[in-house]
């Protein structure tokens, strides 16, 4: 999902979590409506915020084991998570430190575990890159990528236009609350009148330009 | 000691722009109602005080030894803000640009301590004239009395605050763990020796005890104020008190301004609660243990382990220790005695700590995590509820049983009082509990969205307006059915007999714990609904 500042693109994107209420029209989740299933809904979905608020006075495994509980995942499994997710983000040492403690790029890790614990089939990321420095982006890009690679969907709202020329099938514009346009990139570009080989950042301040 | 400003007018356009951030039209008419609230206030505690200091014959000294703990109280919050290193409040606004800035540090000191003794004595000198004024026109002397009075306090708090930026000042890199003892040793002595006035509320105490407390600027701006307004002859004593408070006023503004010529910016602690909530210390002990256990104990024990780790457990008990300090000597004193407005006055105290205890609910903020998950809102709320008033009420039974223990033994005999103050204890526990869950309930409802602005500064302001509003409203009437409980005991028992005390006392405990119980019910489900439909997470 691509949009300017204001565009309504969290706003989307909390809809489709369940924490706001669709005014009008209906979001399906893995074939659940959000409004009418949530509880079935939720259980498919990780959300990842654009500022995620962290419990600071935990500890990283606890956290991580609170997040488990409530999200329903046995007691065998999350252990198990935990402690595989902890390796693969190289949070290890970071075991038992306070969330309110870490760097912001460790919180952003953190809360991605958090997203994933109980294995949902979808994915809704809320600009994940944001402020993180280089290395960190490299790492969460390649995360993001090995989640599509094992089948996973996932919906990601960005300013960033080359993530979401490397990421997507699909590419939303959303602009005043309303998507102008949505398909491939293929279809994107044709629907803005530019060439085969034209950037997506080409493409994309066309459309909003067009729109506005 | 001078301080050397090379460019004055900086400062004032410091002032000025600070005054401008800081003073809104909501933000005056928050300073108005809090004028308004703490005048009615200080009118009541200060009518409460004398009628019975007169009904005991106290004199004017229980006004002294409020006062004095009063003043003391405030010494000792601002010597823990000095050692916490927000002696200077500082905002991230002023880390970014002003101290970024080629405005010296004595410039940028100069005019933090400016705004700061002009916001104060603007802020205090209503509610301390009123309260002046009261206490004058009951010891008959004269309203110019009560103004010399004031002024001598607003000194002794301007000075209060040269002093927390003082110990910022002086700790160079932060407190450190290393210092942190020396901290708690002078904060326990500083609070140790300000409740040396109660000292003249108990028989056979030497006076000399209670003086003692004049070492301190706390205890000489109460012996000033308060000679002042009793009408006390003027001594040679009472120049040495007004002296050493002025020595004390010098020596912490120049200790300041020397201090203010180095480089002291980096030991100010920005005021950003968000930051970190108060941790401290990377490497804690895990202590969540899920395995094997029901979701909502886990969410109880989270919300425990939050508590003692953002250090609310500790403040809670800290504060409990006080009041039960303060009660018991209170007590001792012999002001509570059969009047029912004594009873009111234990009620409200004991029980304003639940509202005070739910405005440190930090949850709403974290509420996605909670609200993307399967989990029954209505029901969390519920349990971080009881997991949050149970230390509560841990603390306050103590407090509440040290106060109502001298209470029975004295109205054994009075069948009336007996059950007016056996009613009345446990009321206030479950007051407590009410008004802490009508806190949750505002927290939820109207509490500051953290994640989106969804609402500018000032519409949050209003909105904190409106929830001050609706949080007393709400809350009184909550209440008010158990006060008139406790209130309506006695004479109930007079239209009944004597005779009856057991079976009415519990017909009307058995009343006040089912009307809590419903009570509760029905606000923390509202508190759950209102997360459920809040828009601004």
């Amino acid at each position: 999902m691509l949009g300017p500042n204001g565009a309504g693109k969290s706003t989307l994107l909390k809809i489709v979590v369940g924490i706001l209420r669709p005014t009008s029209g209906t979001v399906t989740v893995a074939g659940k409506d959000i409004a009418k299933e949530p509880e079935s809904a939720k259980r498919v979905v990780g959300y990842l915020p654009e500022n995620p608020s962290l419990y600071t006075g935990l500890t990283v495994k606890e956290f991580l084991s609170f997040v488990g509980k409530i999200r329903g995942v046995s007691d065998d499994l999350l252990r198990g998570r935990i402690s595989e997710a902890l390796t693969t983000f190289s949070l290890e040492e970071k075991t038992d430190a306070l969330v309110g403690t870490l760097s912001k790029g460790m919180k952003q890790k953190v809360a991605l575990i958090a997203a994933t614990l109980h294995d949902p089939g979808v994915l809704v990321l809320d600009e994940p890159l944001t402020a993180l420095d280089p290395r960190t982006q490299v790492f969460v890009n390649g995360w993001i990528s090995s989640q599509r690679e094992n089948g996973k969907s996932v919906l990601l709202s960005t300013h960033n236009l080359e993530i979401a020329q490397d990421h997507a099938t699909q590419i939303a514009i959303i602009d005043k609350g309303s998507i102008i346009a949505l398909g491939s990139l293929e279809s994107l570009r044709k629907l803005a009148g530019s060439g085969k080989d034209a950037r997506l950042d080409e493409v994309f301040l066309k459309l909003t330009k067009d729109a506005a | 000691m001078r301080l050397k400003l090379n460019s004055p007018s900086t400062v004032f356009t410091l002032i000025r722009y600070w005054m401008k951030g800081r003073f809104n039209r909501v933000t005056v008419i928050w300073m108005i109602m809090g004028e308004v609230f703490s005048v009615a206030l200080v009118l009541f505690v200060g009518g409460t005080f004398l009628s019975f200091s007169s009904r005991f014959n106290l004199g004017p000294g229980l006004s002294y030894v409020g006062l004095s703990l009063l003043f003391a109280l405030f010494l000792v919050g601002l010597i823990q803000s000095g050692f916490n290193g927000s002696g200077l409040p500082v905002s991230a606004a002023d880390v970014e640009y002003v101290f970024t800035s080629p405005v010296p540090p004595s410039e940028i000191f100069a005019a933090k301590v400016l705004m700061n003794s002009f916001t104060t004595v603007l802020l205090s000198f209503p509610p301390i004239l009123t309260l002046y004024l009261r206490l004058g026109s009951s010891y008959g002397t004269s309203p110019l009395a009560a103004v010399l009075a004031g002024i001598a306090t607003l000194a002794f708090f301007v000075l209060g605050l040269f002093f927390s930026a003082d110990i910022t000042l002086s700790l160079n890199s932060g407190i450190g763990d290393r210092l942190k003892p020396v901290r708690n040793v002078v904060l326990v002595a500083v609070a140790a020796v300000s409740l040396l006035p109660l000292g003249v509320l108990i028989p056979g105490v030497p006076s000399i005890v209670a003086q003692a407390a004049g070492i301190l600027p706390s205890g000489l701006a109460a012996e000033i104020s308060y000679g002042l307004v009793s009408g006390a002859r003027w001594s040679v004593g009472s120049l040495i008190d007004v002296v050493l408070l002025g020595a004390w006023f010098a020596i912490l503004l120049s200790l300041g301004v020397r201090m203010s010529r180095r480089n002291f910016l980096e030991v100010l602690q920005i005021n950003d609660q968000a930051s970190d909530d108060g941790l401290q210390g990377a490497k804690v002990r895990s202590r969540l243990n899920t395995e094997g256990r029901p979701l909502w104990s886990v969410v109880r024990a989270k919300e425990r382990i939050v508590m003692s780790r953002t250090k609310e457990t500790r403040s809670l008990i800290i504060n409990a220790l006080f009041l039960s300090g303060f009660m018991v000597i209170y007590s001792l004193s012999g002001v509570f005695q059969s009047s029912p407005t004594s009873f009111l006055f234990v009620l409200f105290i004991i029980g304003s700590f639940g509202s005070g205890n739910a405005t440190r609910w930090l949850e709403k903020e974290r509420l996605w995590l909670i609200k993307t998950s399967a989990i029954d809102l209505k029901r969390y709320v519920r349990e971080v509820f009881r997991a949050r008033v149970t230390p509560l009420l841990l603390v306050l039974a103590p407090v509440a049983a040290a106060v109502g223990a001298p209470l029975l033994l004295e109205k054994a005999n009075e069948p009336g009082s007996l059950l007016a103050i056996g009613l009345s204890l446990p009321s206030a526990l479950e007051i407590a509990s009410l008004m802490m869950a009508g806190g949750m309930y505002f927290a939820a409802r109207y509490g500051q969205s953290s994640s989106d602005e969804t609402l500018a500064t000032q519409g949050q302001d209003l909105a904190d307006v409106k929830r001050f509003l609706y949080q007393t409203v709400i809350n009184l009437s909550l209440v008010a059915p158990l006060m008139g409980l406790v209130l309506g005991a006695a004479p109930l028992l007079g239209l009944i007999g004597d005779s009856s005390i057991f079976p009415v006392a519990m017909v009307l405990g058995a009343i006040g714990i089912v009307y809590t119980l419903g009570a509760l019910d029905f606000i923390l489900g509202e508190a759950g609904r209102s997360l459920e439909t809040r828009e601004d997470l």
